[in-house]
């Protein structure tokens, strides 16, 4: 099983209609539409080595979902490259089909109609998966997944967390090498978002898939990402370790103290800024590019006064995520 | 080849009826008071008449009759099942059909197969039933049986290409119901399914001639009455089968157009 | 309703009419397919309705009356009530939990889903034929007559609206329900337009009393043209207030399937 992806300068541009305000404009636009381009993805690249599970991140509307689209062959780029398990999937779609798995969110692709184990034959058809491979497979997502609990239940009646175990194992049936997952667990709770990480962890570590991930849950992205890219309008903002990504953006520490002489004038030692001064409590933090590393400030403080009490905030993923979107807005 | 191994796409619509036991009987219901209404009102309405537009009450009341049994060969309640092109279009799960390495076309014509056959259980149960009480003739010789069931095939066939335009529709434009069922109605009127066509006025029946939708129900329905008489059945045999040509290379043409089309916006 | 409800409405309905303006084809498409549906309904009430003359005792200038009136109930009953037609949907969709969370009565934000653009053609239809069933009638149209026409018209747009409340309702609770909503829909179409007395005492009465289809168009029709009906005049003669009267007791089980919503999917 070989499945790594190349994305080189990969590009897509849409052109919408605009829609003039107001009845009559409505009207119109009806006339004489007013066509306008716009880059949903402009000059990506990146590669997902096999065995590698990669997090695309990137605030609502980044362009995510466009590029997982160009992935799957659903979606023909304007310009660039791209090839899935040596694959050109907008190219030879089907081929690409039978090499990757999906999920897209919410969206399921099980008959609303049938039981889901009727969902599983009819896609071990279609994929043409023996039928010992297949009950094989389904052994195993079942001890991971949990699903023979509901799966002779009809789709129509399962629960959100249900229908996405569902899904996810549905995508997974035909042993593709390469997964591309879009939101997987948006909505669900605790325990299922656990069960599901774990699954996926499985799926990496003992099955070496590859597995492309987007997702707003930054503790999935601790529990599961080595690596991350970051897009945003459309362009790669950074293509890295989780401890880089740390590095650039999450420099907003903070140090707590509380002073033993309450009424001593507090100097910070350089490259630390003075926060906020509330009698014998000061909160400090980093002043500028040259700042200290978080355990460096700690040290420089407790040299410098004599404290009673002393802790830090280190600034949490979301939070550096949160800086990191801001910037990558302000940037573009 | 794909379209072998994925034949278990074709049992989704019988399965699913299946599991939803209310949804059978109501189409027991609704086909029986359906067929009971029909057949009283064409009786009724041919209490003061004897033969209009060259039907006879019998023949008339025969055509009635089957065109309810011939419509329940494809008039499920597809909605429930979330499988419909307008739905998957709604949703945004129409991608999934471009995820797998059976092409979306050959999906469909499995789906339509096994939706169709089993409408075809029910039409063969009801008319056994009709033939039984009385409330079809049966056909006037074996040659009709024959000419009316080659017929009675090309126009399902011919009715397939007409639901998938339908269908093809949704992924270009219709994103609306009632828009759909306006065309279902136009569609079923045009294949004379709420009254013979034989008693529109000329011109409608010229229109009609030079459209596909007679050749789904009009023309079988007409050749088992003996409205067309079994001389004429070799030239309109071959009307349905041209029309089965066209419709194909048509629809396969829209098709491709439709992958684009997916392609181009990513559904 | 007060005016400041009558004002939401009223700019919901506009942004609907926008929103269909949005799909450019389609809106062409519904216009040209309204082009269609208009001659071919007409063709059709008209030719079967001559083709039988005298059906049921009726001649052809008076039984005109009864696919004109049924016509533009339901015109008008697709333009302000029609969106309970799709309801059923609706619920199955979950979209009754969003609406319950608006400030608004659930049944009005189902009315205000969409906006019904092909209302337009199907009046336009109805209309015509309407025209056209007057210019053939015999009858001394006196002030009465025409007040009665214009109860009955909407009596039985009420009824209709009743129906598919009904349908709606039941809907709530099973959401399968809407199934019965399209029979509806066929059969209204299809034996709404005749005289029902041709049809066997039996049927007739399944279609009065059993689904009160009679009462939208067939008697207020025989009441103006002075025929006899399986029913007493005076109850012929109530048909628009049975209407109203419907269509009051409909909304009044709609609440109470509202109050006992309990959602879809669990």
């Amino acid at each position: 099983m070989s499945g790594s992806i190349e994305v080189r300068g990969l590009t897509r541009t849409f052109h919408t209609t605009v829609r003039r305000p107001g009845l009559a404009g409505a009207l119109r636009s009806l006339v004489n539409p007013e066509r306008v381009a716009k880059h949903a993805v402009l000059d990506v690249s990146f590669d997902v080595a096999p065995g590698e599970l990669l997090a695309l991140l990137g605030p609502n509307g980044a362009g995510k979902s466009t590029t997982i689209k160009m992935l799957t062959g659903i979606l023909t780029p304007t310009a660039g490259e791209a090839r899935v398990a040596g694959v050109v999937p907008y190219q030879e779609r089907e081929r690409n089909a039978r090499n990757i798995g999906a999920v897209f969110g919410q969206r399921t692709q099980l008959w609303w109609d049938l039981p889901v184990r009727e969902s599983f034959a009819i896609l071990r058809d279609i994929y043409e998966v023996p039928k010992a491979e297949h009950a094989a497979r389904l052994k195993e997502f079942d001890e991971l997944l949990d699903l023979s609990s509901f799966w002779d239940t009809r789709v129509r009646h399962l629960s959100l967390g249900q229908r996405v175990r569902s899904d996810l194992a549905a995508a997974l049936l035909h042993d593709p090498p390469v997964v591309f997952l879009d939101e997987p667990t948006i909505g669900m709770d605790v325990v299922v978002k656990e069960q599901v990480r774990e699954f996926l962890r499985n799926q990496v570590e003992e099955r070496g898939r590859t597995v492309l991930l987007t997702t707003h849950d930054m503790t999935e992205v601790e529990r599961l990402a080595e690596r991350v890219v970051l897009i945003n309008h459309g362009r790669l903002m950074l293509d890295g370790t989780l401890e880089e990504i740390r590095r650039k953006f999450g420099s907003t520490w903070q140090v707590r103290a509380t002073l033993a002489d309450p009424h001593a004038e507090v100097v910070p030692p350089p490259g630390i800024a003075l926060l906020r001064h509330d009698g014998p409590r000061v909160v400090f933090g980093p002043d500028g590019p040259d700042a200290p590393t978080v355990h460096q400030a700690l040290k420089a403080v407790i040299e410098r006064f004599e404290v009673t009490d002393i802790g830090i905030d280190e600034a949490d993923l979301e939070d550096v995520m949160r800086a990191a979107y801001v910037q990558a807005t302000g940037d573009a | 080849m794909a379209m072998v191994h994925a034949w278990r796409a074709a049992r989704v619509t019988p399965l699913g009826e299946l599991h939803a036991p209310p949804r059978m009987t109501a189409v027991l219901l609704r086909l029986s008071v359906q067929v009971v209404l029909v057949w009283s009102l064409w009786r009724g309405l041919y209490a003061q008449t004897g033969t209009t537009a060259g039907l006879d009450r019998d023949q008339a009341v025969t055509y009635a009759v089957l065109a309810v049994l011939a419509s329940r060969l494809r008039e499920l309640d597809q909605y429930t099942g979330r499988d419909t092109v307008l739905q998957h279009m709604h949703f945004g799960t129409i991608v999934y059909w471009y995820l797998r390495p059976l092409p979306p076309q050959r999906y469909y014509a499995l789906r339509a197969l096994g939706e169709q056959l089993y409408g075809l259980a029910w039409a063969l149960g009801g008319y056994a039933v009709c033939l039984a009480v009385g409330a079809v003739e049966p056909p006037r010789s074996a040659a009709v049986a024959g000419v009316f069931l080659l017929s009675m095939l090309l126009g399902q066939w011919v009715l397939y290409y007409v639901m998938l335009v339908l269908d093809q529709l949704c992924f270009f434009t219709l994103r609306n119901n009632a828009a759909m069922l306006i065309l279902l109605f136009a569609q079923n009127l045009l294949a004379g399914v709420y009254a013979p066509l034989w008693f529109f006025p000329d011109w409608f029946i010229t229109m009609s001639a030079f459209l596909p939708f007679q050749a789904t129900l009009s023309v079988p329905l007409s050749l088992y009455v003996g409205r067309i008489p079994l001389s004429d059945a070799a030239l309109q045999i071959a009307v349905q089968a041209a029309w089965v040509v066209a419709l194909a290379l048509f629809t396969r043409w829209v098709w491709r157009r439709a992958a684009q089309r997916v392609i181009s916006q990513g559904g | 309703m007060s005016l400041k409800a009558l004002r939401i409405v009223w700019r919901v309905t506009a942004l609907n009419f926008r929103a269909q303006l949005e799909y450019r084809t389609e809106f062409l498409l519904m216009v040209a397919i309204g082009a269609v549906w208009q001659v071919s309904v007409i063709v059709f009430a008209t030719v079967l309705l001559t083709r039988f003359t005298g059906m049921g005792g009726w001649d052809s200038s008076d039984v005109l009356l009864i696919p004109a009136t049924r016509m533009l109930a339901h015109g008008l009953f697709v333009l302000f009530l029609g969106r309970m037609h799709w309801a059923g949907r609706q619920i199955q969709e979950g979209r009754i939990d969003v609406y319950l969370l608006r400030p608004m009565p659930v049944h009005r934000q189902v009315q205000l889903a969409y906006f019904p653009t092909n209302a337009i053609g199907d009046l336009t239809v109805a209309a015509g034929l309407m025209v056209g069933a007057l210019s053939r009638s015999d009858l001394d149209w006196t002030a009465g007559r025409i007040t009665y026409l214009i109860a009955a018209v909407l009596g039985g747009m009420l009824l209709e609206a009743a129906l598919f409340t009904v349908v709606a309702s039941a809907a709530l609770r099973f959401p399968a329900a809407d199934y019965w909503g399209r029979w509806l829909e066929e059969l209204l179409g299809t034996f709404g337009s005749y005289p029902l007395n041709v049809l066997p005492r039996a049927v007739g009465g399944l279609l009065t009393y059993g689904l009160p289809l009679a009462f939208v168009a067939y008697f207020p029709a025989a009441v103006l043209t002075g025929h006899d009906t399986a029913v007493p005049y005076w109850l012929a003669a109530a048909s628009p207030l049975l209407g109203l009267l419907a269509y009051l007791g409909a909304r009044l089980l709609w609440r109470w399937a509202l109050r006992h919503y309990s959602g879809v999917n669990g």
